[in-house]
């Protein structure tokens, strides 16, 4: 341990209650900062301010002060002529001026200002630098300790807290801003935050900002049992008013409240907007002579996104689609790197039950790594699932827990000295859960004895580590039944010791055991209803099996778990499976009575009706002459009568959505009989840099796959040089180029400008809210398309299809 | 704060006109239950002193933010002051966006459409409030960025006169988009006598050119 941190340890020991300060930007403004000003600026200009707002608080009672660097990041920055260095220097000295040897100083670091992806365009990746920067200063200008605050972005502080512990000895502490909800502003819960800090090695968490201490008391009551961690609560005065801008609580109040958390285990205390040193001083006063509450706190097996914690308190299910393992499609949307695909298998599963997503992209033609992380990052854009990640190589691993936002499972180690060594320290720096499989470099022990050994050597080793005992899952492995008959029984024994003789949860994938046997899914059904039986906790199916799925949900009402059997109801009462029915392939019953054929399914809009069709048509014709003769002529109806007002956009995309289920049919099909896959030609598809708006280009997309067109569609916020780059490599003659927002027009025009003086072979056309016909032929694009549809009719012209 | 979304409203951003089918109206329903989860509708508004009304800028006491443009400067003319306004559906609603996208983009549309529109009913909301808070006082419609010549440069400003990152969570992209995206900021002048019923008119839209509402015919 360093000796920075011996030294904040010993504070917390010392101490029934560490006290923080209050706010700095009102005490800046009170001595005169003009509106608008550059606070950490200050620091340099104003030494004085700062010594005198420090000293004042440490003579109110704080021990801890943060430095006047909340702002302190190189993007906020921008544009004063002073670096992240010098200023968190000049910060640091001033804190510690005022000091002495009377309290620590911790270097502050709030939110960089911008919203991280996936809804914001700063990466994680970026975030992590920007804040490297900051921990580098602060730790070499003496900072004791270092605090990340007012964090509503689960992300964004993992950014920090990883940065701070990767690049400094300093103990980290970090608060994050919740409101009435008990949610931060992106929906971030309180437990999240507390299982995803602890798990990185945060050495204090808690909360600041936002509300006053009496709101944020069930915030406060929620954390104590999620967190072994000493908990940090830093309220503001109460709530402002918009007229005064002052804040409604007296220091009194404040104090009295502050008092009300004590019973929760509060250990670190500070004021933050609206509080001076009138309620730091009142507070201590307060506290004295209260002894802090030593928490016992047991933390349930549990695994998280921001916005979802899943409690494995009974069976959950996780969902083992997303694999490429015996599916070409899979297999061929990895190589292409169609992402939308493996959306689109999450989003399947979600909507199915699963409660966990497993997450396998091995293929040996690709780069797994960076399949990885792009498939992690694009995962939880779509789904608040917590997700299992899974692979063979530690280093794919380790990529995909840097970069996934919550608590994960690892998937997995096994009792084999080499594994335990590579995936038990990454497990543990990354604060994950993992699933051990009972198997060493012997082999699967064939009794349960062998197995129950393995998993106990494994839970020591992780132990022995620091994962704690409640992140151990264990998977006994399933063998095939057909080849080792006798093996199903020691697979469940081994399971039924694990989970009663260590307390540990139990993982099981289910599928294998029906290998080579007719009726798979009864035999699986029935495997997981006595594995279930014997305390499996977490299946690992395929949820869209309605019989597996069903299952799991039947044993829960059986077990007395499901109570009132709301869950089992609620899945199969009969309003509830016609809204999964149609939700999932968009037919109604009435509806589907009425189409019988291929085109006028698509006009209806009916996928799963499409889809049965095409399978249908594919027995007698060709997949070309369905796409050319049926799809393209019943897009060209629902296209005409768009144009004429008959129908609108959401039906015109919902005959498009209806095609593209039968596309899906046809290029499954051209795959199984190794033909080649439909294509009209490429057109590259961009929402240009610095739009962030996508929805409209991406509807182009759908229209033009539709058509057989094939897209390469490079996203939003897509710079300049990266469509060239797309056009010429791809030979594409069609670009389209989409922008929603007057003040991103520019970024069009230049895109425009940069593929005609690099002579790109290649059209363009333009769309977007803001555009006109003249714009467009005044920045030099070829085609204005005001709609999806005339982008469609102009794709067709320029490749005379 | 937002029980109902005005459908309506919803609709004719998405164009649909006339006698509305049973499919859209049963998505609308599906789409409403699964926006009004995901959204974490909220706002927050300070009040200005204005100091000086020019031809062409309105400076407010106090911040830095100066109104800019012949437009929101006639449009405050006889404003004591404004309230600075934001408010938000919050990240939920890009994630909802994202996710219906990857299951069906007809519902994507839909939820695209019901957010602005909820949008807007929070900026209703957070209107109410404001009045109530000026009782005797008159209020003009709201004037967002992007209006007439009323830039869009200002959002940085902006949102740092209402503490945007912290009072509600509403971010600048580098680009200088708001982040969440169903997100608005807007002025709302406050004055002593009756402010002239002027509608908000094309005449001062940035959007009068491009305007799918106009090429039919309408207006927002």
């Amino acid at each position: 341990m360093s000796e920075k941190k011996r030294n904040f340890y010993r504070l917390l020991e010392e101490n029934e209650f560490v006290f923080l300060d209050g706010a700095m930007g009102t005490q800046l403004q009170k001595k005169g900062m003009e509106a608008g000003a550059i606070p950490e600026l200050l620091n340099l200009e104003k030494p004085e301010w700062l010594n005198a707002i420090h000293g004042a608080y440490i003579e109110a009672g704080s021990q801890i002060v943060y430095t006047n660097t909340f702002g302190c990041n190189r993007h906020k920055l921008a544009g004063t002529g002073r670096t992240v260095e010098e200023i968190v220097s000049a910060a640091v000295q001033n804190a510690k001026k005022a000091c002495g040897e009377k309290a620590l100083v911790a270097l502050d670091i709030g939110p960089i200002g911008q919203l991280l992806e996936p809804t914001g365009s700063l990466t994680f990746e970026k975030a992590y630098d920007i804040f490297k920067e900051q921990v580098i200063a602060g730790e070499k200008a003496g900072a004791d300790l270092i605090v990340c605050e007012t964090m509503t972005d689960l992300y964004e502080v993992k950014a920090a807290l990883l940065a701070a512990k990767e690049n400094s000895d300093l103990p980290v502490i970090c608060t994050m801003t919740f409101e009435q909800n008990r949610r931060t502003f992106t929906g971030c819960s309180v437990s999240s935050m507390a299982l995803t800090l602890e798990g990185l090695g945060a050495d204090a968490v808690g909360v600041n900002c936002s509300l006053g201490p009496k709101e944020l008391e069930p915030v406060i009551a929620e954390l104590s049992e999620w967190t072994t961690l000493p908990i940090i609560v830093k309220p503001n005065a109460g709530l402002p008013d918009p007229v005064t801008n002052e804040y409604d609580i007296t220091p009194e109040q404040f104090a009295e409240s502050a008092a009300g958390l004590v019973k929760y285990g509060i250990k670190i205390v500070g004021g933050c907007c609206g509080t001076d040193p009138r309620f730091i001083k009142a507070v201590t006063e307060r506290l004295k002579g209260m002894k802090s509450v030593k928490r016992e706190v047991n933390i349930p097996a549990a695994v998280c996104s921001p916005a979802k914690t899943v409690i494995i308190d009974q069976p959950r299910i996780i969902g083992e689609r997303i694999n490429p393992t015996g599916k070409k499609l899979f297999k061929e949307a990895l190589k292409r790197g169609d992402i939308d695909y493996i959306l689109g298998q999450a989003i399947e599963q979600v909507n199915a039950g699963a409660d966990i997503l497993d997450v396998n992209v091995g293929l040996p033609d690709i780069d797994e790594k960076e399949m990885m992380v792009r498939v992690v990052k694009a995962l939880q854009s779509v789904t608040d699932l917590p997700l299992q990640l899974d692979s063979t190589r530690p280093d794919v691993l380790e990529a995909a827990l840097r970069v996934y936002n919550g608590k994960a499972i690892v998937n997995s180690v096994n009792g084999e000295e080499g594994s335990l060594e590579a995936i038990l320290p990454i497990v543990k720096k990354y604060g994950a859960a993992v699933v051990g499989l009972t198997l060493d470099e012997n082999g699967i022990p064939n009794a349960a004895e062998g197995r129950f050994a393995l998993a106990e050597k494994i839970l020591s080793r992780a132990e022995k580590v620091g994962i704690p005992r409640q992140d151990v899952f264990i998977d006994c492995l399933t063998l095939t039944a057909s080849a080792e008959q006798a093996a199903a029984m020691e697979t469940l024994k081994a399971l039924n010791r694990v989970k009663t003789e260590l307390g540990l949860k139990t993982v099981l994938g289910v599928s294998n055991i029906s290998f080579g046997l007719p009726n798979r899914e009864l035999v699986n059904c029935n495997f997981l209803q006595m594995a279930l039986t014997n305390g499996l906790d977490l299946p690992i199916i395929n949820p869209n099996a309605a019989l597996m799925t069903g299952a799991v949900r039947a044993y829960k009402l059986l077990a007395n778990i499901d109570k009132n059997s709301a869950e089992f109801i609620a899945a199969y009462s009969e309003s509830n499976i016609t809204a999964t029915v149609s939700g999932a392939q968009g037919a109604s019953s009435a509806a589907k009575a009425e189409a019988n054929d291929l085109p006028s399914a698509i006009a209806s809009g009916l996928k799963a009706e499409s889809a049965h069709l095409t399978e249908e048509l594919l027995k007698t014709h060709d997949s070309m002459d369905i796409v050319d003769n049926m799809l393209i002529p019943a897009l060209d109806m629902a296209g005409a009568e768009f144009e004429k007002g008959k129908i609108f956009l959401p039906q015109l995309i919902m005959a498009a959505g209806a095609s593209q289920a039968a596309f899906e049919v046809i290029r499954k099909h051209m795959l199984k009989s190794g033909g080649e896959t439909v294509s009209k030609g490429k057109v590259i598809l961009a929402t240009v840099r610095g739009d962030i708006h996508d929805i409209g280009k991406n509807i182009v997309k759908v229209l033009l796959e539709n058509y057989g067109f094939e897209v390469i569609d490079l996203g939003k916020d897509v710079p300049c040089g990266t469509v060239l780059e797309a056009a010429v490599s791809h030979k594409a003659k069609l670009v389209g180029l989409s922008a929603l927002m007057t003040t991103t027009l520019g970024a069009m025009e230049e895109t425009v400008k940069l593929l005609r003086d690099n002579k790109a072979e290649c059209k363009i056309v333009v769309g977007g809210a803001v555009l006109t016909p003249e714009y467009a032929e005044k920045i030099g694009a070829d085609f204005y398309a005001k709609d999806a549809k005339e982008t469609v009719d102009i794709a067709r012209k320029v490749y005379s299809v | 704060m937002i029980e109902k979304i005005n459908r309506d409203e919803a609709f004719r951003y998405m164009g649909l006109k006339g006698e509305i089918s049973r499919e859209i109206s049963d998505m609308a329903d599906e789409c409403e239950k699964r926006l009004l989860e995901a959204a974490i509708p909220r706002y927050y508004w300070v009040y200005a002193e204005i100091s000086e009304v020019s031809e062409d800028a309105v400076t407010l006491k106090g911040y830095k933010l100066v109104l800019r443009g012949r437009d929101i400067s006639a449009h405050l003319k006889d404003c004591f002051g404004v309230a600075l306004l934001c408010a938000t559906l919050g990240e939920g609603v890009d994630r909802l966006l994202r996710t219906v996208q990857a299951e069906d983009m007809a519902k994507a549309l839909m939820v695209d459409a019901l957010a602005s529109a909820a949008a807007e009913q929070v900026c209703d909301a957070a209107e109410n409030e404001i009045r109530d808070r000026f009782p005797g006082k008159y209020t003009t419609w709201r004037f967002s960025p992007g209006y007439g010549d009323f830039p869009l440069e200002c959002q940085g400003d902006f949102l740092a006169a209402v503490n945007a990152m912290r009072t509600v969570g509403v971010f600048l992209t580098a680009g200088g988009l708001l982040t969440p995206t169903k997100s608005v900021t807007a002025v709302v002048g406050l004055s002593d006598s009756p402010v002239p019923a002027k509608r908000r008119g094309c005449g001062s839209c940035s959007m009068r050119e491009s305007c799918t509402f106009r090429k039919s015919g309408g207006h927002c």
